[in-house]
């Protein structure tokens, strides 16, 4: 038979040994899979945010980045949560739907910053933001969305909420989504969305 | 395939998007001016039905969780010839500069910036994957 | 079913739109992907869910499974994966694994190093003794090569299982009668068990898919199969599982997930790959350096 057992690992099943230094100082490595290993084997404790937010800040290669986000999600307290932060403004496309990935994952952590979020300066980090609150409470989701509907100006920061609401949105929404609609009425996209939503969330109030 | 039987097919599209209402209204856009049209939600399922038909265009969100839309084109750049030549429009919001750039090296073929009106989408599509019938 | 308990299906209604929500939901927390060709499917299985957990409505379903309280999202997932194990199932990835995979793996090594399959978790054992009657019938280069299996599970009751080989009728349900006969033989009524020398040539050891340090035990393994277990993970969970994984393998390995799982950041970590028969993530063979 072609099949072979060992019960003994051979050497090359061996543990990987660690880097040279201790895994902070690998952080640093200009070796990737250096660095990968030293992310890898930190604990996922507070006191390594800062050190795994200097490496996030550095980092290019994309399995380290991961790396690094996921032992901040491991961490996953409000320190990792403002470490992710800055990067909702990446110029990367993929390092800003990292950060979000991560985001997401964290929602208790994300909590308190999500109204400053949501009024960020920049839409396409309100546009980000609008996506973590799915994850939040039917009630403070809604309020937070209708809050957003009544002042933006944006239209795609509009459409992301709008979104969201479909998923989640109570009839407590629908003025807001009904004023929203007039006052982009002739835009593309939006007034069909709005329409959709409005229809989804009468629909199941029954 | 010949040219008179290529002039009377419908031409295909497939839409990436994370986003159902996004996928759905292009769709119905699209569907109205004589496209066949099917949708995908990320890079992985659009891969999968990339290689069970044959698309004309693909038009692709830059910004989705998972695998981004620049990887996924990437991505396709690599594959074998009939699909790394795929038309692909991608869809971008204005603040990403840098993001046309990277479309561009990326290997899209043009690119449209959010919201998209019915009629832009209609006559970019149209140019980039031939006229319906 | 009882007449009451068809009263109770009756009133509820689940349009389409609702179905399309709990399959977008779905998608979010697990990575499972549902096709429409899907959606009578889960049609079904949402309407069970429904009466399982007396909601009136898809709403107050949906707000249910959106708050998780009694783990509703792993009974929906259970209810959507058919929780139930036998052999050959999810067959295609066999397939792939002997019409395309072994051709690569057999090709980035040398002649005489041995080729690791590793499936993980196992369970009770009908994966990889799936893989290895699966190898030993379809695969015509299997005699010129030596094959090591490994099945691992953290659940050490199912390893004991496993390491008995001994299974009812319903698992073997998708075996021929040919493939039966040679390799199990009858015990007491509707019970068969492994023929003895194969359940003695496949490993099976206890392994915690996040916990690190044992996952790195293993190493060069050249096809992981991983299947419709990352789905009941968190994403903290879902990720570290997919970076010990990524260490396991060796560089240009394959890892086969789920029939309807997807990985999330995945391009990160592996290239996807699509083969006629599925579609399977592969360890680079290098790094790109930066992109």
């Amino acid at each position: 038979m072609p099949l072979i057992r060992r019960d003994d690992p051979s050497p090359t099943d061996a543990r990987t040994p660690r880097g040279a230094g201790s895994p902070l100082a690998d952080l640093e490595s200009p070796d990737i899979e250096m660095r990968w290993r030293a992310v890898r084997s930190i604990a996922p404790e507070s006191k390594f945010v800062a050190s795994l937010a200097a490496a996030l800040e550095r980092e290019t290669a994309p399995r380290v980045r991961e790396a690094i986000i996921t032992a901040l999600i491991r961490i996953g307290d409000q320190a990792s949560a403002q470490a992710l932060l800055p990067y909702l403004r990446a110029q990367d496309a993929g390092v800003r739907t990292a950060a979000i990935d991560a985001l997401q994952a964290m929602p208790d952590a994300t909590a308190p910053f999500m109204a400053s979020l949501l009024g960020d300066a920049d839409s396409d980090v309100r546009i980000l933001a609008t996506e973590l609150v799915r994850n939040m409470p039917v009630d403070t989701a809604t309020s937070l969305l209708v809050r957003l509907l009544d002042r933006e100006t944006h239209p795609n920061v509009c459409g992301a909420a709008v979104e969201v609401m479909i998923e989640l949105g109570t009839p407590d929404a629908l003025p807001a989504l009904r004023a929203c609609a007039a006052r982009f009425a002739g835009t593309p996209f939006l007034p069909f969305a709005i329409s959709h939503a409005i229809a989804r969330i009468a629909r199941a109030a029954g | 395939m010949a040219a008179a039987e290529n002039a009377d097919r419908r031409r295909s599209v497939l839409i990436v998007d994370d986003s159902s209402l996004v996928r759905l209204y292009y769709h119905g856009a699209l569907e109205k001016a004589g496209f066949a049209v099917e949708q995908a939600i990320n890079g992985i399922e659009a891969t999968e039905k990339v290689f069970a038909h044959n698309f004309d265009l693909l038009i692709v969100d830059i910004n989705m969780p998972g695998m981004d839309g620049l990887s996924f084109v990437r991505d396709m750049r690599r594959r074998k010839e009939d699909i790394a030549t795929l038309p692909i429009l991608m869809i971008t919001t204005e603040a990403g500069e840098t993001d046309i750039v990277d479309a561009r090296d990326a290997g899209v073929n043009y690119y449209l910036i959010k919201p998209v009106s019915e009629a832009d989408l209609i006559r970019h599509v149209t140019a980039l994957a031939g006229t319906p019938p | 079913m009882a007449s009451h308990e068809r009263q109770a299906e009756a009133l509820i209604t689940v349009t389409a739109e609702d179905v399309l929500r709990l399959c977008e939901f779905v998608y979010r927390r697990t990575g499972m992907l549902f096709d429409d060709s899907k959606r009578y499917y889960i049609d079904r299985r949402l309407t069970e869910r429904m009466l399982a957990t007396q909601s009136r409505s898809f709403q107050e379903y949906f707000a249910n499974l959106r708050s998780d309280a009694e783990q509703e999202i792993e009974h929906l997932i259970n209810a959507f994966t058919v929780n139930e194990t036998y052999f050959y199932r999810e067959d295609h990835q066999l397939r792939c694994m002997t019409s395309n995979l072994l051709d690569e793996v057999v090709s980035q090594k040398a002649l005489d190093e041995v080729i690791r399959i590793w499936s993980l978790p196992c369970s009770t054992g009908e994966e990889p003794y799936s893989i290895a009657i699966w190898l030993m019938e379809n695969w015509p280069a299997v005699d010129r090569h030596n094959i090591e299996i490994i099945g691992s599970d953290i659940d050490t009751r199912a390893l004991a299982g496993a390491a008995e080989g001994v299974y009812g009728e319903r698992a073997l349900m998708r075996l021929s009668r040919a493939i039966r006969e040679r390799y199990f033989r009858p015990l007491a009524a509707g019970s068969y068990q492994i023929d003895p020398g194969l359940r003695d040539s496949i490993r099976f050891t206890k392994v915690n898919l996040v916990d690190t340090p044992s996952m790195a035990e293993y190493r060069n393994i050249d096809i992981v199969f991983c299947r419709n277990v990352l789905i009941y993970f968190d994403d903290a969970s879902r990720r570290l599982a997919a970076e010990n994984i990524y260490d396991c393998l060796r560089p240009g390995g394959y890892i086969c997930l789920g029939h309807s799982e997807t990985m999330s950041r995945i391009s990160a970590l592996y290239r996807v790959c699509r083969f006629p028969d599925a579609i399977v993530y592969q360890k680079p063979e290098a790094d790109n350096g930066s992109r």
